[in-house]
C-alpha cells in the first residue's frame, strides 16, 4: 500500500513528466527533417528541433481553423492544405487578385497546339528547389509519374491520366492529351510539383510515396519560404527561403495557427494573437471593423445554391417544373441574403463568378409569393383541409424535402426557408448532416446519393476559374451498381449533351457560348438555384502591408506582405 | 488480493474485445471518409473507388475488423485491381501493436498521432484534475461545517450558477474578458488561444501563461458540481453517530473531520473520481477546441468528424483500457479507506 508521502511523490512525478515531456522534448508533434535529404540539402535550413524559435522580426501569424492532412498537395483534397502550396512550392502559373493567369515557373503562359491535343510549357533557366538544385522538366515528369502509380494512394489521377507527357529538353515540357481537354489549366500542377531528386530515392527504397517524410515536411521546396516545423494541432511555421530564384520575401516568417473554434478565431484576430483570419461568421464583421481591420473579400467561383433532385425517387411535386418555379419565387433569398452584413449577394446561376459563361439574358426569379401560389394553383395544388399545406389532387400534400450540411448559416438560412415555403403552401422538411453523411455512397445509405433528399443546399464552385463541372453528367448517376456517382440530381439527355459538348470545345468563345446554353437551359428548368455568392473572406491587422488575395492561388503575393513596426 | 487482481484483469479481455466490435460497428456505420476527404467539394466517383479499394474500406466490416485485429500482412492483395493478387497486405493488427495508419493524417499511423497528443492533454488535465479535486474538497467541506449560513448560501448559489454554465459559454467569455478586453483596456492579459504562442516557442512559462483560461474553464464548472457532492456526503456522515462518539471521546474537531469523517464521505467521491481519471487521456473535447489546445480531445473530434477509424479506434480502446485499470485501481482504493472491504 502506498503511504501518503510516496503518493504525493508519485504525483508530483507524473506532473513534471507531463511538463518535460510537452514542453522540453521538443514537442512530440514536431515533425523533423526528412532524412532522405541528399547531403548536400539546405546549409541554411532552420533548425527543427530547437524548443524555442529563432528570433525574428517580421512574423505573421494567420489563424487557420482546420489543420491539413499532409502537405503534399496530391495526397490532399483539403482547401485549408492546397494553398498553402503558394508559400512553400510553386506553380507553373499564378493567379493575381482579378484571378487573370501569369507565368510563374514558365517564361510565358503554355503553348496549345492547334487541334488542342498538345500542351507546351518552357521552363525559366533560373528556378531552383530550396536546396540550390535546378527545377527542369525531369520533375514534372516525375510527378506525373508518381500521380498515376497504383502504389501510391494519392487524392486523386484526375486529370494526369489523362496525357502522356515528355522533355525534348530540360526546360521544355509537353503534355499530349488522347482527346481535347479544356479545362487542363485549373486542374494541373496546383501545388503538386514534387522534387524528383528527393523523392525518387524514397520511392526506389519503398516502393510508395505513401510513407515519405517530405510529405508532412517538405523542407525542400521552391516557394519564397521554406518549410520549418509543423507540431501537430498546434501549428505551421514557414521561414523565408534564402536561395529563392525570385524577389527576396520581405517576411522572415509565416505562421498558421491551428484554431479551430470561429469564436475562438475571432477573439485571436481581435487580441492581436493572430494577424489573418479567414472566413469568420458574418455576424463578427462589425466587431472586425470596428477594431479596425481590414475585410478583404475574392472571388473564388464558390457559391451557396439549391440543388434539385428530379430523379425517379425524388417526390412528385419537385418533379413539377412549376413547383420548382414557385419554390424560386417563394424563397426571399434578397431578404435572407441581407442579413450577411453586405458582404454577400444573390446569385442565380452556378457560374455567376464567370459571368461571361452565363447566358446574359437570364432574368432573376423575384420573390413574389403570390406568383408562387398561382402557379401551385395552375399544377392543381390547393390547400384543401385549410392546414397551410397544399395537397395535390389525390389529397397528398406537398412535402418536400431539403436537407444540407450542418454549418450554422447554412442551417439558418433553412429555418428562414422553411417560413417562407409555409406562406406558399409548401411543407419544407428540412435535415442537417455531417458532409461525410450527406455525401456518403450509394452503398453507404448516403441521402444525397440514394435521393432522399428533393432539394440539397451547400456551397460549390466549377473548376474555377475555369467553368468545367462534371455534376449532371448522366454517367455519374449513383446507383447500386455505380455507388460512387456524384450526380444527386437526374439524368436530363440534353444537359448531358452540352456538357460533354464544352469539355471537348477547344475555341474559348464557342465555349462560353455552350455555357450560355447551359445556364440558360438549368435557369428556366430550375434546377438549380443560386443562393448567394461565397467570396473568400479574410480578415487583416492593419499591420500588415503590401498584401492582395486571389481566389485561386490566395497567397500569390506573399512575397511582397511586409509588417509595419 | 493478487488472485483477485489476475481475475479481473482476465475478465477485461473479452469486456475490451467487445467493446472494440461494438465501436467498429458503429464507426463503419456513420459515415463514409471517402466522400469528401475534407475538401469543399464531393470525391470524384473514380477517385472513390480506386481509394476504397486501396484502403480496404471496399471490404465487408467483418474483413475490415479482423484486418483491425490481426493485420493484414498474411494476405494478397489486388492493389492495381488487374485481377492479379500480387501485393501483401502491410498492416500487422492491433494484436501486434499496430492500429493501422490514420485515414486522414495520411502517412502517419494512428499510434504514433495519439502519442504525439497525450502529452499535452495530461499536462492540462493532471493540473486541472488536481485544481478541481482540492477545491471541491475545500469548497464542500467548508459549506458543510457552515450549513445554512450566509457563506454556505453564496456558495450554493455560486454553485448552482456554475453547474447551470455550459463549458463553451465559460470558455469563450473568459477568452473575451481576460484575453481581448483585459488587452483593449491596458490591463495584464491572457493569451486567447494556443498552447504557447509559436513565435516565443514551447517554453515553461508559455505552457503555463496558456494553461491558465482552459484550466479555469475547466474547474469552474467541475468544482461546482463536485462541491455539492462532498458537501452532502459530509452532511450525512458528520450526522452520524460515530462521529458524536467520537467527539464525546475527546478527540479533537480536526481529528474527527479529516480522520473519521472525511475518510468516510471520500469513499463515493473516489468512485466518481475513478470514473474520471481515464477520461483524462481523453481530454476536453470542448475546452481544447475552443482554446485550440493540441490534445487528445481535439484529436478525438477532428479525426471523429472525418470517419478516421483507426485513429479514433485508438484512442476509445487506449480510453476503454484506462477504464479497466482505474476500475481496478478505485476498488483496491476502497479497501484502503474502508477496512470492512475485503476483496478474495
Amino acid at each position: 500500500m502506498l503511504n501518503k508521502k510516496r503518493f504525493f511523490d508519485l504525483f508530483v512525478l507524473v506532473i513534471i513528466a507531463s511538463f518535460v515531456l510537452t514542453a522540453c522534448g521538443g514537442g512530440g508533434g514536431a515533425t523533423k527533417a526528412p532524412t532522405e535529404a541528399p547531403p548536400t540539402a539546405a546549409p541554411t535550413e532552420a533548425p527543427t528541433d530547437a524548443p524555442t524559435q529563432p528570433a525574428a522580426d517580421k512574423i505573421i501569424t494567420i489563424a487557420w481553423t482546420q489543420e491539413p492532412d499532409t502537405l503534399n498537395k496530391a495526397y490532399s483534397s483539403m482547401w485549408y492544405m492546397s494553398v498553402l502550396t503558394d508559400i512553400y512550392s510553386c506553380w507553373p502559373w499564378i493567379y493575381d487578385e482579378a484571378n487573370t493567369v501569369h507565368p510563374f515557373l514558365l517564361t510565358e503562359l503554355p503553348t496549345v497546339s492547334d487541334d488542342g491535343l498538345v500542351v507546351t510549357m518552357k521552363l525559366r533557366n533560373d528556378i531552383t528547389w530550396s536546396d540550390g538544385t535546378p527545377i527542369t522538366a525531369d520533375d514534372f515528369i516525375f510527378t506525373q509519374a508518381m500521380i498515376t502509380n497504383a502504389a501510391n494512394t494519392v487524392y486523386s489521377v484526375y486529370p494526369y491520366d489523362l496525357f502522356t507527357i515528355t522533355a525534348p529538353d530540360p526546360q521544355t515540357v509537353v503534355m499530349t492529351f488522347d482527346e481535347v481537354f479544356v479545362p487542363w489549366m485549373p486542374n494541373l500542377w496546383l501545388g503538386t510539383l514534387m522534387p524528383k531528386h528527393i523523392l525518387q530515392p524514397v520511392f526506389d527504397a519503398e516502393g510508395t510515396l505513401d510513407n515519405a517524410e517530405w510529405n508532412r515536411a517538405p523542407t525542400v521546396g521552391c516557394g519564397p519560404f521554406n518549410f520549418t516545423k509543423w507540431e501537430s494541432g498546434s501549428y505551421l511555421r514557414f521561414d523565408r527561403n534564402p536561395n529563392f530564384w525570385g524577389p527576396e520575401p520581405k517576411l522572415d516568417a509565416v505562421v498558421f495557427q491551428f484554431v479551430p473554434d470561429d469564436a475562438a478565431q475571432t477573439a485571436a484576430c481581435l487580441a492581436g494573437d493572430a494577424d489573418i483570419c479567414y472566413w469568420p461568421p458574418y455576424e463578427d464583421m462589425p466587431a472586425f471593423k470596428k477594431a479596425g481591420m481590414s475585410i478583404v473579400t475574392e472571388p473564388s467561383g464558390y457559391g451557396e445554391g439549391w440543388f434539385f433532385n428530379i430523379r425517379d425517387m425524388a417526390s412528385p411535386g419537385i418533379r413539377d417544373l412549376n413547383v420548382r418555379k414557385a419554390i424560386a419565387m417563394g424563397l426571399d433569398r434578397q431578404s435572407n441574403t441581407a442579413l450577411r452584413m453586405s458582404i454577400v449577394k444573390v446569385t442565380e446561376t452556378f457560374w455567376d463568378a464567370l459571368p461571361q459563361y452565363v447566358d446574359p439574358s437570364i432574368v432573376q426569379y423575384k420573390y413574389d409569393p403570390e406568383a408562387a401560389k398561382t402557379l401551385l394553383e395552375s399544377s392543381g395544388y390547393k390547400d384543401t383541409n385549410g392546414d397551410g399545406i397544399r395537397e395535390d389532387k389525390d389529397g397528398k400534400p406537398l412535402t418536400i424535402t431539403q436537407g444540407n450540411t450542418d454549418k450554422t448559416e447554412r442551417q439558418n438560412h433553412q429555418a428562414l426557408a422553411q417560413q417562407q415555403m409555409l406562406a406558399i403552401g409548401i411543407d419544407l422538411q428540412t435535415s442537417s448532416y455531417d458532409s461525410a453523411i450527406l455525401f456518403a455512397d450509394y452503398s453507404n445509405d448516403g441521402p444525397a446519393a440514394t435521393g432522399k433528399l428533393d432539394i440539397m443546399e451547400w456551397s460549390d464552385a466549377p473548376y474555377f476559374p475555369d467553368p468545367d463541372i462534371s455534376y449532371w453528367l448522366c454517367s455519374e448517376i449513383p446507383s447500386a451498381d455505380s455507388p460512387q456517382g456524384s450526380n444527386y440530381f437526374g439524368c436530363d439527355e440534353t444537359l448531358d449533351k452540352l456538357f460533354k459538348l464544352q469539355s471537348v470545345t477547344a475555341n474559348q468563345t464557342e465555349r462560353a457560348h455552350i455555357f450560355w446554353q447551359i445556364s440558360k437551359y438549368m435557369h428556366d428548368n430550375v434546377l438549380y438555384l443560386g443562393i448567394w455568392d461565397d467570396p473568400d473572406t479574410w480578415i487583416v491587422n492593419p499591420r500588415i502591408t503590401g498584401y492582395k488575395f486571389s481566389g485561386v492561388t490566395p497567397f500569390f503575393n506573399i512575397g511582397d506582405w511586409d509588417v509595419t513596426q | 488480493m493478487a488472485r483477485y487482481i489476475i481475475r479481473r484483469l482476465l475478465q477485461a479481455i473479452p469486456l475490451l474485445i467487445i467493446i472494440s466490435i461494438t465501436i467498429f460497428a458503429l464507426l463503419q456505420n456513420s459515415g463514409d471518409p471517402l466522400a469528401t476527404m475534407g475538401g469543399k467539394r464531393v470525391t470524384r466517383s473514380e477517385d472513390r473507388v480506386r481509394l476504397a479499394r486501396i484502403l480496404g474500406l471496399d471490404q465487408p466490416i467483418y474483413i475490415q475488423y479482423v484486418y483491425w485485429l490481426v493485420g493484414n500482412d498474411w494476405v494478397k492483395l489486388d492493389i492495381n485491381q488487374d485481377g492479379i493478387f500480387e501485393t501483401t497486405g502491410q498492416r500487422k493488427g492491433v494484436l501486434r501493436g499496430d492500429f493501422g495508419n490514420s485515414l486522414v493524417a495520411r502517412g502517419q499511423s494512428a499510434m504514433e498521432l495519439i502519442k504525439e497528443r497525450i502529452p499535452n492533454t495530461l499536462v492540462l488535465m493532471i493540473p486541472a484534475e488536481i485544481i478541481i479535486l482540492t477545491f471541491s474538497l475545500l469548497v464542500g467541506i467548508f459549506s458543510a461545517l457552515r450549513q445554512y449560513s450566509l457563506t454556505d448560501q453564496v456558495i450554493t448559489a455560486g454553485s448552482f450558477i456554475g453547474y447551470s454554465m455550459p463549458i463553451f459559454f465559460v470558455a469563450l467569455a473568459s477568452m473575451y474578458i481576460f484575453g481581448v478586453n483585459f488587452r483593449k483596456w491596458g490591463l495584464p492579459y491572457l493569451p486567447t488561444v494556443g498552447m504557447f504562442d509559436p513565435k516565443i516557442g514551447k517554453t515553461f512559462s508559455q505552457v503555463a501563461v496558456h494553461m491558465v483560461l482552459p484550466i479555469i474553464s475547466m474547474s469552474l464548472v467541475s468544482i461546482s458540481g463536485y462541491s455539492r457532492f462532498v458537501r452532502s456526503q459530509m452532511l450525512e456522515v458528520i450526522s452520524q453517530d460515530y462521529i458524536r462518539t467520537a467527539y464525546a471521546k475527546g478527540l479533537s474537531e480536526r481529528m474527527v473531520l479529516f480522520g473519521h469523517a472525511l475518510k468516510n464521505a471520500a469513499i463515493p467521491f473516489v468512485t466518481l473520481v475513478g470514473i474520471d481519471i481515464p477520461f483524462l487521456l481523453g481530454g476536453a473535447v470542448v475546452t481544447e477546441t475552443i482554446f485550440g489546445w493540441p490534445g487528445m480531445g481535439r484529436l478525438f473530434i477532428d479525426h471523429l468528424t472525418r470517419f478516421d477509424t483507426p485513429v479514433v479506434m485508438g484512442i476509445l480502446m487506449l480510453i476503454s483500457l484506462a477504464v479497466v485499470i482505474c476500475q481496478l485501481l478505485t476498488d483496491i482504493v476502497y479497501g484502503w479507506l474502508d477496512p470492512r472491504i475485503r476483496y478474495t
